[in-house]
């Protein structure tokens, strides 16, 4: 009885598959204008939630500090050398624990929109390139909008320093915002600096695939596409207190003094929870 | 649709440069039927389509500076610029685009400063002039212009065309001077380098990418110029749709089977090899970056200041494509050889005989 029932299960979700497959082999699936297909980002999750459950174990906190709904902008700390997987764990988050689960839009390095496929995926699970006007235009289509200050220089500093924020670029995020009106919701990442520790770097490898750098961990490249598993750290992922900076008016978005001392606020907020959190959570791997 | 003439004292006068293309007899044939307008003139190299009635045609060539003494004497309220080359192809020499497009408005322009009665110009540009890269705006406003790097000839020759109608309207406060910036238009009996690469049997795309665009749908395009032509607004305005789409999903609603390659093998079938070698499409640089990086322009001021709102949206444009496209390809298979040799067994003995009949008059 209970195999026919499973085998029965199983069909419906065969079939159920098959729908959705040949629907969208005709072409009948939706893309926002930014070409982000939920659709498509429903069939992703599975993958970003076993990351997340099993192979990250991922704590959150504060995660009362995201809206439901609304615009809001999260600054986080970036790293993982290779693929920085903090984004895609941020919004999992927000998809797991909030009680009004939303997709977030992710500013991307532009480099990576050069990429063949990469650029694809990243356009359909909701990222855009990381130019001003696209973060300006999302926040005032209420969208939560995530971004990485540090940029590269997050992404690409050694093992060595980790979980050290680097400078905060010329705190365009910040005037982001002010245009917007939108909040600024610090977010602390810790365990995604051991992912792919990142151990020294190759220039002449980077300038031959033409990326910004080009890592060496412990497994990059020398196992190949093995090399690319990310490594089993434990994460820790806390939402810090909103800053409202919608007093000040879009006016003040000029205004580079205002726009240093925001920035340098959010990243002493964010230093400050990342050093919180790793303390809690002890040892990196266990 | 804003159909306002501020200047209503007696009807315009308006003069329309490459009358002959596709677009500028659309525009006559639009104007025609407009009661506010007294006399719309056309200027090309050769005549326009015969259903045109109330234009008039004038054979001029606005590159030769004998354009300087014809504008004057037409006495014109509005210059409609569509003396340009919007669809550069790999077998039209980038020279001779560089002469049409920037010595063409160049001379035209030098007319204009003789032309007392002129009261707006109204280009129609193209939004090529913002590229396709991948790192840009996924939405670009008319300010943004050159703020990204121009990399292909035929956005350098866009942009120089731009810079001169810029430098003209600083010169002349009065008149009003509007840059429309076209996305790509499409529309099932346009003869065009992205509708031909639509239409191959097989298209062939470029591996890992998907690009974002906006087609406007033909209609669209040509009220859109009627409508700027009403209410012309200073500076540069984007006409393109609302919304975009992928192209993978075009292709899909489209039914046409794709065939992704790497885009060094890609760009060469598509470019000028496929199309000597292969017959297949061809296109420029500017049409390959297209379709690999894509490109969205925003349309509010299109909507808010010249007050005209695209019927079609980007999917709608594809959809209704679609529509037209598949009912023109059911025509030939209405009467399919097997039900007309079913039909003909009644008259003939073998029906074999019959089926071979049927062949050629299917084919026919």
């Amino acid at each position: 009885m209970n195999a026919e029932q499973a085998a029965a299960a199983l069909t419906r979700v065969a079939t159920e598959v098959g729908a959705t497959l040949s629907r969208r082999m005709a072409g009948e699936y939706t893309e926002d204008e930014w070409g982000f297909d939920e659709e498509f980002a429903e069939l992703a999750f599975p993958f970003f939630e076993f990351l997340y459950d099993h192979w990250w174990r991922v704590e959150v906190s504060g995660i009362e500090h995201v809206p439901g709904h609304g615009r809001a902008l999260m600054a986080a700390n970036h790293a993982g050398s290779i693929f920085p997987f903090d984004a895609t764990m941020i919004g999992t988050a927000i998809m797991k624990e909030h009680p009004l689960p939303r997709f977030s839009r992710a500013l991307v390095l532009n480099w990576a929109f050069e990429l063949p496929y990469i650029s694809l995926f990243l356009r359909k699970v909701g990222g855009v390139p990381a130019v001003p006007d696209n973060a300006v235009r999302l926040l005032r289509q209420d969208d939560l909008v995530m971004v990485f200050p540090e940029g590269l220089k997050g992404t690409g500093k050694p093992f060595a320093e980790r979980y050290r924020l680097a400078r905060f670029g010329r705190g365009g995020f910040v005037e982001m915002a002010l245009r917007t009106g939108a909040p600024i919701i610090p977010v602390a990442v810790v365990g995604s600096e051991e992912i792919y520790p990142k151990l020294a770097e190759s220039s002449a490898l980077a300038r031959l695939v033409g990326a910004p750098f080009f890592p060496l961990t412990p497994t990059f490249p020398w196992l190949g596409p093995l090399g690319l598993v990310p490594l089993p750290s434990r994460w820790r992922i806390q939402f810090c207190e909103p800053i409202d900076v919608s007093g000040y008016g879009p006016e003040a978005a000029g205004d580079h003094a205002l726009l240093f001392d925001i920035s340098e606020q959010v990243r002493e907020r964010v230093q400050e929870a990342v050093y919180d959190n790793l303390v809690a959570r002890g040892a990196a791997f266990m | 649709m804003a159909r306002g003439d501020k200047r209503s004292s007696g009807g315009k006068r308006v003069v329309i440069t490459g009358v002959s293309s596709r677009w500028g007899t659309e525009l006559a044939r639009t104007l025609e039927r407009d009661s506010s307008i007294d006399a719309v003139i056309g200027i090309d190299l050769h005549p326009p389509a015969e259903d045109l009635v109330r234009t008039e045609y004038l054979e001029a060539d606005i590159r030769n500076p004998v354009i300087s003494r014809v504008l004057p004497s037409l006495e014109p309220d509005v210059l409609v610029h569509c003396g340009i080359v919007w669809y550069p192809e790999p077998d039209k020499p980038a020279r001779a685009l560089h002469d049409i497009n920037v010595i063409g408005t160049l001379q035209l322009l030098a007319a204009c400063e003789k032309t007392p009665s002129l009261k707006a110009i109204v280009a129609r540009g193209s939004a090529a002039i913002y590229g396709s890269a991948p790192s840009t705006p996924a939405f670009f406003t008319e300010e943004m212009a050159r703020s990204y790097p121009l990399e292909t000839r035929f956005q350098r020759d866009i942009s120089e065309l731009e810079s001169y109608f810029e430098n003209f309207d600083r010169r002349h406060p009065k008149i009003t001077c509007c840059m429309l910036r076209y996305q790509p238009e499409i529309g099932p009996d346009l003869d065009v380098p992205l509708m031909r690469y639509f239409n191959l049997p097989v298209v062939p795309t470029q591996l890992g990418f998907d690009p974002r665009l906006q087609l406007l749908h033909a209609e669209d395009a040509t009220e859109a110029l009627a409508a700027a032509v009403a209410n012309p607004v200073n500076g540069a305005v984007n006409v393109a749709p609302s919304g975009t789409i992928s192209l993978t999903k075009l292709l899909r609603l489209a039914g046409r089977p794709t065939l992704p390659l790497p885009h060094i093998v890609a760009e060469p079938i598509l470019s000028r090899f496929g199309r000597d070698a292969l017959g297949a499409a061809d296109l420029s640089t500017d049409g390959l970056r297209l379709l690999r990086y894509g490109r969205g322009c925003d349309n509010t001021r299109l909507r808010q200041e010249i007050g005209f709102e695209p019927r079609f949206t980007a999917e709608g444009a594809v959809r209704d494509f679609v529509a037209k496209a598949s009912g023109r390809r059911l025509l030939p298979s209405a009467h399919p050889a097997g039900l007309r040799s079913r039909l003909n067994t009644d008259h003939s003995s073998s029906p074999a005989s019959a089926a071979a009949q049927s062949v050629p008059e299917v084919g026919s």
